[in-house]
């Protein structure tokens, strides 16, 4: 297994597009269509995101700690933070069914997404605090 | 900017264009401007999405929200010529048939 990306970001939104140019570079490099690198930037924006605005209630002098290793077989992304841990059940996977446009109620859509997209996600809310999720991705054959 | 807006009063309708990048950056920026337009349309508002080259969650929200608030005020509410980059996050959160899609306004 190599580290192949470690580095920390503040938890400024507006910093979110630079690490989707990375993301997306790396994914491509890693033998991936455009399509499934925009999908891996997609989830991987999501987690910085839930982690600036729940886990630092919007607030951008913190740190997002992300780190990419590669195996042979896969490669495997980490967003960790280290502010409010979130509530288990808002980090188990859910059926996404097209909702009643009542009921639209479109929270939560960012975990979703990162569970449609990679192949294995594991989330760890810390017990005090702070909030890991580990992505995984296979690698094409 | 990485996001553009621009209002376009078509014959008494509202369609708000958006070009660039939506995020948690730039999305409070498109929903304030759209709750601000919704009032001013004659009875549809239409959200033009042809050069969106990303959008995210909060950006999907937005729409949402947009979807609702002028469907609260009696008009009709679409999505102009979504990009594919906004129809890829728009069916991987399976809310590609909630909104009513067209060409034009």
């Amino acid at each position: 297994m190599q580290v192949d990306i470690q580095l920390e970001v503040r938890s400024d939104p507006k910093l979110m597009r630079s690490i989707r140019g990375l993301v997306k570079s790396y994914v491509c490099q890693s033998g991936f269509g455009e399509d499934k690198a925009d999908e891996v930037v997609l989830a991987i924006d999501e987690a910085c995101t839930n982690a600036i605005r729940h886990s630092y209630q919007g607030e951008q002098d913190k740190v997002i700690a992300l780190q990419v290793v590669s195996e042979d077989a896969y490669i495997e992304f980490e967003v960790r933070d280290s502010g409010q841990s979130a509530p288990p059940e808002n980090l188990m996977r859910k059926e996404l069914e097209a909702p009643n446009p009542e009921d639209l109620k479109p929270h939560g859509l960012g975990v979703q997404l990162i569970y449609e997209v990679f192949d294995e996600v594991v989330f760890w809310p810390g017990e005090e605090e702070g909030n890991c999720v580990v992505m995984r991705l296979n690698l094409p054959k | 900017m990485a996001m553009d807006l621009d209002v376009v009063d078509q014959d008494g309708n509202v369609v708000l264009a958006a070009k660039g990048e939506v995020d948690l950056y730039s999305s409070p920026q498109m929903r304030e401007a759209l709750l601000k337009a919704i009032p001013k349309a004659a009875s549809a508002v239409g959200v033009d999405l042809s050069e969106v080259v990303y959008m995210d969650s909060s950006g999907v929200a937005t729409l949402v929200e947009g979807l609702k608030a002028t469907e609260k005020g009696g008009k009709t509410f679409c999505l102009v010529a979504p990009s594919q980059s906004v129809m890829k996050v728009l069916q991987l959160s399976r809310l590609d048939t909630v909104f009513t899609i067209k060409e034009t306004l």
